[in-house]
């Protein structure tokens, strides 16, 4: 702790958190927030591929957030629980963008097939569902 | 991008860190976020992820400031994750917009193909119908016709009289159509044999059994002989206007069945005949059962 007010003694604003002897309950919020973000990460993505590695990085950051929280550095804890945070969210739009993709390349080759049926002519219209990788 | 707690390892790097003032020439960090961040401000639908694409160029802007005011590398790594993280998941809800949009688009043109396909098949049912309505039309029409044309006959014979028998209609041809004592017609007999042969040759179906019939007068061989040759002659005329010879038949009953009395010059007039007879048409015997 000592060598961290040190380091920053130049800086008031971080000396003012630091100083407080304990993480503020700010902190705490925030780092909690990002386990948060992260637990919904973990569910939408599932054992999808898309943003799987996005959330291993999460965890790990909201690892080192909890880490940092540990040895009371609450602006360490804050950074890495930001980042926790909006890694936890990219995984979950990368999720989303590769479900609605595929959503939309099999609604796509399902017109083509219709396309193609019609232009055959005699066949009454199937909808075929073609399965495409991310 | 370069995680950020690599750089950030422990409070010793930290220390060195700020001790050198000046940063170095090229932060990877900073760069992926000066690389990324324009563009997701720069494309279409940048509104759908407003707020990140806002915090992605603060984040940046502060760590620009930070590099010009040689700010510490690890605040400068750490707001340029900030501005890249944003970015990204800017980037990524754009993506998901775009595939939206192709969906709502693909969805409506979908329909519109399932539609022309219904419509195109509806008009191919269409057109069949349409084929088998006329086929039925040209049927009926023909029906009409043939009923028509039965209705020519009946119409013919109830014009010239024909008298209703249990052989069927019997239409009698007077003397006055022929020369006395000779089977040739009459010219007067042509109309009537004209309007005969054309309302036959409609309904080739019909039979007429054609009979000459004599007085008393005269010797019975001659009368047979006589009335044969009428009868004939009639036949003739009609197969001359192209009735088919199967429909028609002929014989002589000379004086054997009179209908009248052979007493008084009036009966015997009549006793002088040819007698058509035209069976009832087979399909409209039980409705003209009156």
């Amino acid at each position: 702790m000592n060598r961290f007010i040190v380091s920053i003694m130049g800086a008031g604003a971080l000396a003012v958190l630091g100083g407080c002897g304990g993480v503020s309950e700010v902190t705490k919020e925030r780092v909690a927030r990002s386990e948060t973000a992260v637990q919904q990460a973990q569910q939408a993505v599932g054992n999808s591929e898309a943003g799987a590695i996005e959330l291993q990085r999460a965890k790990e950051q909201l690892d080192a957030a909890r880490n940092e929280l540990r040895k009371e550095n609450p602006v360490y804890a804050e950074r890495f629980a930001s980042q926790a945070q909006l890694t936890a969210e990219l995984a979950l739009a990368k999720t989303q963008s590769a479900q609605a993709r595929k959503a939309a390349d099999e609604l796509l080759a399902s017109i083509e097939t219709l396309r193609q049926e019609a232009a055959r002519g005699s066949s009454a219209p199937q909808t075929t569902t073609t399965t495409t990788t991310p | 991008m370069k995680p950020v707690n690599r750089v950030l390892i422990g409070a010793a790097v930290m220390a060195a860190l700020s001790a050198c003032s000046s940063t170095p020439e090229r932060i990877e960090t900073l760069e992926t976020a000066r690389a990324i961040v324009p563009q997701v401000e720069s494309s279409p639908r940048a509104g759908v992820a407003a707020q990140n694409v806002s915090e992605a160029r603060k984040a940046l802007n502060t760590a620009n400031r930070l590099v010009d005011s040689g700010g510490k590398l690890a605040d400068i790594e750490f707001e340029s994750s900030i501005a890249t993280l944003n970015a990204q998941i800017a980037n990524e809800k754009i993506l998901t917009a775009q595939a939206n949009e192709e969906i709502q688009k693909g969805t409506a043109e979908r329909q519109a193909v399932l539609i022309q396909s219904r419509e195109r098949e509806a008009q191919r049912f269409a057109t069949e119908a349409e084929a088998r309505a006329a086929e039925a039309e040209r049927r009926a029409q023909e029906a009409r016709e043939a009923t028509l044309r039965a209705q020519t006959l009946e119409q013919e014979l109830a014009d010239l009289k024909a008298k209703k028998t249990e052989r069927g209609l019997v239409l009698t041809l007077g003397d006055v159509l022929f020369d006395t004592g000779k089977a040739t017609l009459k010219p007067g007999a042509y109309p009537t044999i004209e309007r005969l042969a054309s309302a036959l040759k409609e309904v080739p179906a019909r039979k007429v059994l054609i009979e000459g019939h004599t007085d008393s007068v005269g010797a019975d061989e001659y009368n047979q002989r006589l009335s044969e040759a009428r009868a004939q002659s009639v036949q003739s005329a009609l197969l001359e206007r192209g009735v088919m010879s199967n429909q028609i038949s002929s014989l002589g009953k000379g004086e054997s069945t009179p209908i009248a009395s052979n007493d008084d010059a009036g009966g015997r007039q009549q006793n002088r005949r040819v007698e058509m007879i035209f069976q009832e048409d087979p399909a409209r015997v039980a409705s003209d059962a009156d």
